[in-house]
């Protein structure tokens, strides 16, 4: 009887799910067809879900035209940045989540307390003395102008304490009767038990750095070094009305991050399970 | 809390040869990579633009201290920084009041409907997650053909001749539809993952009570997962609050100003085309920053956990 | 774990590929390979033929080779104060819009020609269109040297003139008498008479024509009064006819696709409008008056100048002066963007005298009618304008309201600023 009952709720959300899901992609599927449309046809025919004439001279065009807009140059840019950015965030906020998890020292939780709060503020504020402190260091217009304010996130450090608080201390006090030290006990007991919710950080940081268009657009002044959502920005300028070319910009720009999506995707739930403070 | 090196510390031994001396743990070698990080890259910017608030300043020449006269300017006087301040401030709350509901709502179903297992789950979660990928130029890109008055599906399939971005309620639905479109994918997974952490047999005992679906809902799946409601509605709001993006490439913030955010005349007052008014400016996000703070604490009060 | 593993290896094989050498490696400034960097908003078309003209500079053998760097418009100027500021980095030639020029100056971003005029004597007042010209000039210096002078004019459907409006051509200006007259008739086959483009040139255009001044004093803005109030009715009186394109509809789309008569745009956009299949010619932009010497055509120019260095090199400087002199005599490049260069030189050149938009320099009544904009707090009063366009051509607020919250938030703005 309950496995009938579970069924029938099954069927039910299927078809809420399809409903819905229906809605949810259709805004991207035209986008994605729009892509392969002319210009012309796009202004002047109306409402075509299907290009009548498949060109695919929207995206030859962007990626042969290297002088004006080097495509697969920003691309490889984008990818040393938030590869940068992940590879550096991921060290730096799991051991200081370490220590604010595991390590006792006094003013641990005004420390804490005091990062979080830092989130609150627009970060539209910080742009300028930013930009001033990178020009001092000589780092505008390279990689690591976007790489280190990327690690400054205590968002990060948030939810890989939460996910560390709920592994069990048992395990750290077993490794430490053995002799172990606080280093080993991070390296050997709590880094790979982490691993799920380091997956979601990568995928956070990698998104949000492959995405932000505000400060690189501001540090980036050389086409050939920016990355590629300022670059799209710059693409908008060259077509101006030209929305096909333009969507198939975005289409390409999203690759990367969705070959990490479906990579991460079988660690979401496992690390969200956990992290997030099931304690409240 | 977690107390755990006093406790074992002495029976570490001097034969490891890590940063562990003596017994010793030093926290501040853990903390220090992230700290130096977060105060050149953050911190100090931040202390930096907090004093621009109190000043005159046009991004170039030295600033002028002025005390709190950008404050005085922007909460008590008759100046157009006055409006740019109240009606910026309220066209922000406007929209978090809209939006972040459904940001908390939808995502929430969707993964109680993904959490009774139907065959494609994975699928649908990937489709649903798929719009956070993209960048918010895209976005627009993509529901500006959606919206587009002359040639978008919306009005050629039924027969309309709405002008969606240039008109009231419009303007607003269409920022909101796109922005929650964009950004229920992660709060999405964590409530997924939060409904699979629930323990199978507290809907086990129920069921032999003979418990409704709602009631179980109600008195078992939200007080599970209470701490990743409170932890999104937090976060979602805060990100809600910095709105900026959506409004300035979709409606320019019109019809008439009407959905101007205060981002905008933040952005605009730094970086406008005129000489800049960076005081000004840092002023209002400051204000904004307090408005965040204090609605946030708020709502870390209200949802607390009473036991 | 495997494909976790995959991917920590195509990232790793990323930096040690090329990462580490080039990426990282900051943009190398002239100072040690004897190149002036030259910033400048130019994309599309426009970056095209700058890249093109800057070739071939370098293929003249010059001892400072120019390196072309464009960026979008909003982010050029977001940086602009950013990096004088932060004193390194600053780009050794920089194009304005020559509205910026009285701001720059006083804000000290600017270095101005003057100790190096002496040199190029051919960089005078008598070798440029005068209205470009004299406006890059402030405070008895020269900071500008003006590439162009942009003007928005006005395209028409050919076929659909003769239909509805067969004599309002014949003296190359098309008054608002006749666009509303060609309006009337062409809406009832569901023809748009006149599409609403950028209202900044629009509004400044036909403000200027009514004698309508943006300021009293050079300092205080006079943006509420009878006559701008006029600007917004004549508009609103259009619109409400259906004689313009209405709200929501994109006026080059109904161009492009032979549904409107008369299209204001700038002259920069030809080379777009080319592409499409449009049988289309240019003229003046909307006149109230068909008298040639009140015609008035809303220009901007882009001017070349000099960003404040802390210490400016003099070899530099006159290498950079050199590639503008080149420039004067080698604009056709530029006038292929569909731009007018603003050097006279050009006028003389037979290829450039068959492009659409060089009427507007080469007969001496229509290069009097270019008028550049140049109140000191334009930048304000672009915003503004930009950010509320045709509300109240739209109906979404009055005229009083709409001319109201523009006078005062461009005042306002002005007493914000830093004093000097």
């Amino acid at each position: 009887m309950k496995n009938k009952k579970q069924g029938s709720a099954q069927w039910l959300s299927l078809i809420f799910l399809i409903v819905l899901g229906v809605v949810w992609i259709t805004p991207l599927l035209y986008g994605l067809m729009s892509s392969f449309k002319s210009n012309l046809e796009m202004q002047s025919v109306g409402f075509k879900f299907l290009p009548i004439n498949w060109l695919f001279t929207n995206y030859t065009r962007l990626l042969q035209n290297t002088s004006n807009t080097p495509v697969f140059r920003w691309f490889l840019n984008s990818i040393v940045i938030s590869g940068g950015s992940t590879i550096l965030v991921l060290v730096v906020t799991s051991l200081s989540a370490f220590a604010f998890s595991r390590l006792r020292f006094r003013g641990r939780n005004v420390l804490f307390m005091f990062l979080l709060s830092t989130m609150m503020f627009p970060p539209v504020m910080n742009i300028i003395p930013l930009y001033k402190i990178m020009t001092t260091l000589g780092w505008a217009n390279t990689p690591w102008a976007m790489i280190f304010p990327a690690a400054t996130g205590v968002f990060n450090i948030f939810l890989i304490r939460q996910f560390m608080d709920n592994i069990p201390i048992a395990y750290d006090e077993a490794a430490r009767i053995d002799g172990a030290s606080d280093w080993q006990i991070f390296r050997i007991v709590i880094l790979p038990l982490i691993k799920p919710v380091l997956f979601v950080v990568a995928l956070f940081t990698f998104t949000g750095s492959w995405n932000d268009f505000l400060w690189p657009s501001i540090v980036f002044s050389d086409i050939n070094k920016m990355p590629i959502t300022p670059g799209l920005k710059l693409l908008q300028g060259m077509y101006v009305a030209d929305i096909p070319t333009l969507m198939a910009g975005a289409i390409i720009a999203i690759i990367p991050t969705f070959i990490l999506y479906l990579v991460a995707q079988k660690y979401f739930l496992q690390s969200m399970s956990l992290s997030v403070g099931v304690k409240g | 809390m977690v107390d755990i090196s006093s406790k074992s510390g002495n029976v570490s031994t001097n034969r490891k040869k890590t940063w562990h001396l003596h017994g010793k743990s030093f926290p501040i070698l853990y903390l220090l990579p992230h700290l130096i990080v977060f105060t050149i890259f953050f911190l100090i910017p931040l202390i930096f633009g907090i004093y621009i608030a109190f000043t005159k300043w046009d991004l170039v020449r030295t600033p002028v201290f002025v005390g709190w006269d950008n404050f005085k300017t922007l909460l008590f006087s008759h100046s157009i920084f006055h409006d740019q301040l109240t009606s910026g401030l309220w066209h922000t709350i406007l929209f978090v009041l809209i939006s972040v509901p459904f940001c908390i709502l939808v995502p929430l179903l969707l993964a109680v409907v993904l959490n009774t297992k139907p065959i494609f789950a994975k699928f649908f979660q990937g489709l649903f997650y798929l719009p956070s990928l993209f960048s918010i130029s895209a976005v627009v890109i993509v529901w500006s053909l959606i919206f587009n008055p002359n040639y978008g599906p919306l009005n050629t399939l039924f027969h309309l001749d709405q002008v969606w971005t240039g008109t009231q309620p419009w303007a607003w639905m269409t920022i909101v539809i796109l922005t929650v479109w964009w950004t229920i994918g992660g709060n999405m997974i964590i409530y997924q993952a939060a409904l699979n952490g629930i323990p199978q047999d507290y809907y086990e005992a129920a069921d032999i009570d003979g418990a409704s679906r709602w009631k179980k809902f109600i008195h078992i799946t939200l007080p599970s997962i209470r701490g990743q409601l409170l932890f999104t509605i937090v976060t979602t709001t805060i990100a809600q609050f910095n709105i900026y993006g959506q409004p300035l490439m979709m409606t320019n913030g019109g019809p008439n100003g009407s959905t101007t955010v205060l981002m905008m005349n933040v952005q605009q007052n730094a970086f406008g085309s005129g000489q800049s008014l960076a005081g000004i400016s840092s002023a209002m996000a400051v204000i904004l920053g307090i408005c965040i703070t204090i609605v946030s604490m708020v709502q870390l009060f209200l949802l607390r956990n009473k036991d | 774990m495997k494909k976790a593993q995959i991917l920590g290896a195509i990232i790793a094989s990323f930096f040690l590929s090329f990462g580490l050498t080039e990426v990282f490696n900051p943009v190398v400034h002239a100072d040690s390979n004897k190149e002036i960097i030259f910033w400048n908003p130019f994309t599309g078309p426009d970056g095209t033929s700058m890249q093109k003209l800057v070739n071939e500079y370098n293929k003249t053998n010059p001892e400072y080779k120019v390196k072309n760097v464009s960026l979008t418009e909003a982010d050029m100027y977001s940086k602009i104060p950013t990096i004088v500021n932060s004193k390194k980095g600053i780009p050794d030639l920089q194009i304005v819009h020559v509205e910026r020029i009285k701001d720059y100056v006083n804000n000290g971003l600017l270095d101005n020609y003057n100790p190096y005029l002496d040199d190029f004597s051919d960089i005078n007042k008598s070798n440029y269109v005068p209205e470009a010209w004299n406006n890059g000039a402030y405070k008895g210096k020269r900071y500008g040297v003006p590439l162009d002078i942009h003007t928005t004019f006005m395209y028409y459907n050919k076929g659909l003139v003769k239909k509805y409006a067969p004599h309002a051509l014949d003296d190359n200006i098309v008054t608002f008498d006749e666009i509303k007259a060609a309006g009337e008739k062409s809406q009832k086959d569901g023809i748009t008479g006149l599409g609403l483009t950028w209202w900044k040139p629009n509004f400044l255009s036909l403000y200027d024509q009514l004698g309508g001044q943006l300021t009293k004093n050079g300092k205080n803005p006079s943006l509420n009064n009878q006559t701008s109030r006029k600007v917004l009715q004549i508009y609103k009186g259009l619109y409400d006819q259906k004689i313009t394109s209405q709200d929501g509809q994109d006026p080059m789309q109904l161009f492009l696709t032979n549904k409107e008569v008369f299209f204001p745009e700038g002259i920069w956009m030809n080379n777009q409008i080319k592409e499409s299949d449009v049988k289309y010619g240019v003229t003046n932009a909307a006149q109230l008056s068909d008298d040639p010497d009140k015609m008035v055509n809303w220009s901007s120019s882009h001017q070349f100048v000099l960003l404040k260095q802390p210490k400016r090199d003099k070899a530099k400087t006159e290498a950079t002066l050199k590639f503008l002199s080149w420039v004067r005599t080698n604009s056709l490049e530029w006038a292929k963007a569909g731009q007018n260069p603003a050097t006279l030189a050009i006028t003389k050149d037979k290829e450039y005298q068959k492009m659409q938009q060089s009427f507007l320099l080469t007969d001496k009544t229509e290069q009097e009618s270019l008028k550049i904009f140049n109140y000191q707090y334009n930048g304000y009063l672009a915003d503004y304008l930009d950010r509320y366009a045709y509300d109240s051509v739209f109906g979404k607020t009055s005229i009083s309201s709409y001319l109201n919250k523009l006078q005062n938030t461009v005042q306002d703005e002005v007493d914000a600023q830093m004093t000097d």
